[in-house]
């Protein structure tokens, strides 16, 4: 099964689910507190991140939707996107840039 | 009928708006002090009961279900445990959230300028400037906008129709002058220099809609949150834009948009929902 990446806050974040991107808390900018990828939360870790103020975590999970489905979420998400790009001049690089970057996060 | 605000009528008018919060300037000016210490923050917060309470009710939910077991009633305690940075994002949130709430600000209004708070707090961390400055920046970019829907709701209204009637190359500022003979910026700005709040938070709000914003970082800062908000559809609303992005604001904070910038992306969605959370109005 494909897999995707979502970013949750910390608070919608429950036991079982694996990050999808190392994790590193910092305090005083010394990092205190660290987790790889792949790590699957448990109680325990997700209340040592709360308490070390980590505000969200990148999550790794199944991704249950067939390639069409993939497609079609993908060109919604595009549609939506050119509707607030509607009246903005893509030649214009910095916006072309943003468009672009934006794009790619929503094919996550 | 077109309308000529002037600084005079914009500034008498906003004492009628609720007194704008003292602890945001106090707390801004002590980021610019060397000198100053834990204490003095913790003596600012204890000043308004509302914010104390919100800041206890916070760290109190950090540290809810760990090995410390108390109820937090001490501001000295919840400021270790969770931390200066922390206490002032509070700070500033709650205070901003409780002005807007009290000056009746649409949840609309709240929630964009909350989303544009959080991506100007974040791209304030790459471009080396201060979060805290970069978060009241975004808080109140558009606060000029609740003067106008609070004082003159007719025109007000005329403007969203023209903006929402979608015509190409319909640009708000532009409806806003043909029916107030001012900006949004411009009346931000006034309320701002009024409020005695910092000239870099007042040039952050009158120009972050310019096309080449001036050369300061936390102008860049705001203006590049605003695209980056409106194109991350952070608010879901309908008539959210984006129609220009200076290339000059950009390469002033670093921020290159041919990287791969996911993370930055989801970290700003991602805490926008949860600081939505943590800041709505009690």
């Amino acid at each position: 099964m494909n897999k995707h990446l979502r970013y949750l806050p910390i608070s919608d974040v429950v036991e079982g689910m694996v990050l999808g991107a190392p994790l590193a808390l910092a305090e005083h900018g010394i990092t205190n507190f660290t987790l790889p990828a792949g790590h699957e939360l448990t109680e325990t870790s997700i209340r040592q991140i709360a308490m070390r103020h980590g505000e969200f975590l990148c999550i790794v999970e199944d991704d249950p939707r067939s390639d069409e489905e993939r497609e079609a979420d993908l060109l919604r998400h595009k549609a939506r996107l050119d509707r607030i790009f509607s009246q903005a001049n893509l030649e214009h690089p910095a916006l072309d840039g943003l468009y672009r970057a934006v794009l790619a996060y929503r094919s996550l | 009928m077109q309308l000529q605000l002037s600084e005079r009528e914009i500034i008498e008018r906003a004492g009628l708006l609720p007194a704008f919060p003292s602890v945001v300037n106090e707390l801004l000016q002590t980021l610019d002090d060397e000198n100053a210490t834990i204490g003095a923050l913790i003596q600012l917060v204890g000043r308004d009961p509302v914010i104390t309470a919100r800041v206890l009710s916070i760290a109190n939910a950090a540290v809810m279900g760990s090995r410390i077991q108390r109820d937090l009633r001490d501001m000295q305690v919840a400021v270790s445990l969770i931390g200066l940075a922390r206490v002032r994002e509070i700070v500033l949130g709650v205070s901003l959230a409780e002005f807007s709430h009290e000056s009746r600000m649409s949840h609309y209004f709240w929630e964009h300028s909350l989303a544009v708070g959080v991506a100007a707090q974040e791209l304030a961390r790459v471009a080396h400037v201060s979060p805290d400055y970069a978060l009241v920046c975004g808080l109140l970019h558009d606060i000029g906008q609740l003067w106008m829907a609070r004082f003159h709701p007719l025109e007000f209204q005329m403007v969203r129709m023209v903006i929402n009637a979608g015509d190409e190359g319909c640009d708000i500022q532009e409806a806003e002058r043909a029916y107030f003979g001012v900006d949004h910026c411009f009346v931000g700005g006034v309320l701002a220099r009024a409020w005695k709040l910092p000239e870099a938070v007042v040039a952050a709000i009158e120009h972050h809609h310019d096309e080449h914003p001036p050369g300061e970082k936390l102008v860049a800062v705001t203006h590049v949150a605003e695209a980056l908000t409106n194109a991350l559809d952070l608010t879901r609303q309908e008539e959210a834009r984006v129609r220009y992005l200076s290339q000059t604001a950009c390469t002033l904070i670093g921020v290159d948009w041919t990287q791969d910038l996911n993370y930055l992306f989801g970290r700003i969605e991602a805490r926008a929902r949860y600081l939505g959370k943590t800041f709505a109005p009690a």
